[in-house]
């Protein structure tokens, strides 16, 4: 199960829980009684159902939602608003059409009243990491939607945030599209060393892409973390080194608490798997 | 030169519909004869439009750059009409003008109140919408009473009936950004007075083009409706003061002039909000060729 709140966790979540109260006037509870830690630079996939909580506790450590119960610290500060040390890429468009490519880049820089030309020096480099330097001055519907998730990794990158949120940002695109998109991410991501990389929150319900992005999986399910697995093979992963045993064993528990499968994919995964005995 | 005739050129369908919509003008006033009062035609045709009327303007000169008035006892002349058209057509553009502008910015400002923050809301909400119930012409006289029949009367009177447009436009507007915008400038880090500067006003500019549109009209109104009562210049006085008389043909003149201005002033507008919206998917769209 989800392991206690360590004292170097980056993110720490204890006993949080967030209820709605819909029209009809019925309390649902999106998120129930959830305690988690995640280590700094790691890359952890939030995976569940729809309706499973994942995007809730995605905006309760984006600071877009406050929790009903329970605490949330991120870098030791409890959680209480937005900020730029949380940067995140949302399943929508949220590239601003009234600003060129290279101004969206730039937007949260300018808006903490970082220097012209540093902030230009930072957009351009990053904007050239994710290949779109040729589309700088354009604006933004004159893009593909591929085209525009890299300005939205771009930008969140740019921004300096340490912990990057991801809420199913490739959802919307076509395979190669996305394929693409998930090497452009973890070029960004790998190219820090190991000890200085970003802690990322990679909601999705897309197992292969939770296989192929994450050092650990949490697996929701009704508001309730149910699974932690951990991902130890080696990086890059090829389309070979998904069909290896573990990789397979994973992807069988996943499909299974996604109930696509029963779970005796579940029972034979062995104990060495999971991130915790 | 050629880039006039290509203009006219490109344009001649309108510019005969113009031409024979002058024609039957001058065909009505020829077939109805009919007077106001004798010697003012109902239908002033066009000779008697540049001849007779433009000189008859010069009797709204006030004097001053060395052009003796009619009130002075000089004779009715081309010089001193132009000069009263000028002067008098300045006095009604500043009062729109400023009025627009005045009434745009706090009709704005106030329109975002309302989604700013619980508080402003219930402060600002309420009391707006209630002046905006308030029918505009009617309340020139109580605005004369305040404000004089001058300038500052005028001014705060356009701003008042603009400003009120502008509000229920922002209000509106700003309900319909979308919300992704406004998360994503607050993860980026941007403050509050941030993210009205810099996501809600070029958010609403698409949605506001026709509320800026209606209230260049309003504007129009409401400044010749001020004018109408206790003015001593601008073109809604020269209307007035022509109505007293009977002279139909000033009126007609001084119409003519309101549509130069306002084709100018929607121009420009068009123009501007152009250069503004390039952004927009709906720039540069065309809906079939052909």
């Amino acid at each position: 199960m989800a392991r206690a709140a360590g004292g170097r966790d980056v993110i720490v979540a204890s006993k949080l829980s967030r209820t709605f109260r819909r029209a009809d006037k019925q309390t649902v509870t999106a998120l129930d009684d959830v305690t988690f830690g995640i280590d700094p630079g790691q890359f952890v996939c939030l995976v569940g159902p729809s309706g499973c909580g994942k995007s809730t506790l995605l905006k309760l450590i984006a600071g877009l939602m406050l929790p009903s119960a329970g605490t949330l610290e991120v870098e030791g500060e409890s959680v209480t608003q937005p900020g730029p040390e949380r940067g995140m890429v949302f399943q929508q468009d949220s590239v601003f059409p009234w600003l060129r490519v290279i101004d969206n880049v730039e937007y949260g820089l300018k808006c903490r009243g970082v220097g012209r030309a540093e902030r230009r020096r930072s957009a351009e480099f990053y904007l050239e990491r994710v290949g779109l330097s040729h589309v700088a001055r354009a604006w933004p519907r004159e893009l593909s939607g591929g085209m525009l998730k890299r300005v939205a990794v771009a930008t969140v990158f740019a921004n300096g945030a340490n912990v990057l949120l991801l809420d199913e940002p490739f959802g919307a695109v076509d395979y190669v599209t996305k394929r693409n998109l998930h090497d452009v991410l973890l070029a960004l991501w790998t190219e820090a060393g190991s000890d200085e990389r970003r802690t990322v929150v990679f909601v999705t319900h897309d197992v292969d892409e939770a296989l192929i992005l994450a050092d650990r999986i949490l697996v929701m399910h009704s508001g309730r973390i149910v699974d932690d697995l951990a991902v130890t093979a080696p990086r890059p992963r090829t389309t070979d080194g998904l069909m290896e045993p573990t990789m397979v064993r994973h992807k069988h528990v996943l499909l299974a608490h996604l109930g696509l499968e029963d779970a005796k994919g579940a029972a034979e995964a062995p104990a060495g798997a999971r991130a915790d005995p | 030169m050629k880039w006039l005739i290509a203009q006219f050129w490109r344009r001649r369908i309108s510019i005969l519909v113009l031409l024979a919509m002058a024609g039957l003008w001058q065909i009505l006033s020829t077939i109805y004869t009919a007077e106001a009062v004798p010697g003012e035609p109902m239908v002033p045709g066009w000779q008697i439009v540049f001849s007779r009327t433009l000189l008859s303007l010069s009797d709204y000169w006030r004097g001053g750059l060395n052009v003796p008035s009619v009130a002075e006892g000089a004779p009715q002349s081309y010089l001193a009409a132009l000069l009263s058209i000028l002067d008098h057509s300045v006095d009604t553009i500043v009062r729109l003008y400023v009025g627009l502008l005045m009434g745009a910015i706090v009709g704005t400002l106030l329109g975002m109140a309302v989604s700013w923050s619980r508080w402003t809301r219930r402060i600002v909400d309420l009391p707006v919408q209630f002046l905006r119930t308030l029918p505009l012409l009617a309340m020139v006289p109580m605005f004369q009473l305040w404000f004089g029949i001058d300038f500052v009367g005028k001014i705060a009177f356009v701003g008042y009936g603009v400003g009120v447009i502008f509000f229920a436009g922002v209000v509106n507007a700003v309900k319909n950004v979308p919300q992704i915008y406004i998360d994503n400038a607050r993860t980026l880090g941007a403050s509050r007075l941030q993210i009205y500067r810099t996501v809600v006003l070029p958010a609403i500019f698409p949605e506001m083009r026709g509320t800026i549109l209606l209230s260049l009209g309003i504007g129009w109104a409401a400044v010749l409706g001020a004018e109408y009562l206790g003015a001593q210049s601008g073109l809604g006085y020269i209307i007035i003061y022509s109505e007293q008389f009977a002279y139909l043909d000033r009126m007609f003149v001084v119409a003519l002039i309101f549509v130069f201005y306002a084709s100018i002033s929607y121009a420009i507008f068009d123009r501007l909000s152009r250069l503004l919206l390039r952004w927009t998917p709906q720039a540069g769209r065309v809906v079939a060729h052909g």
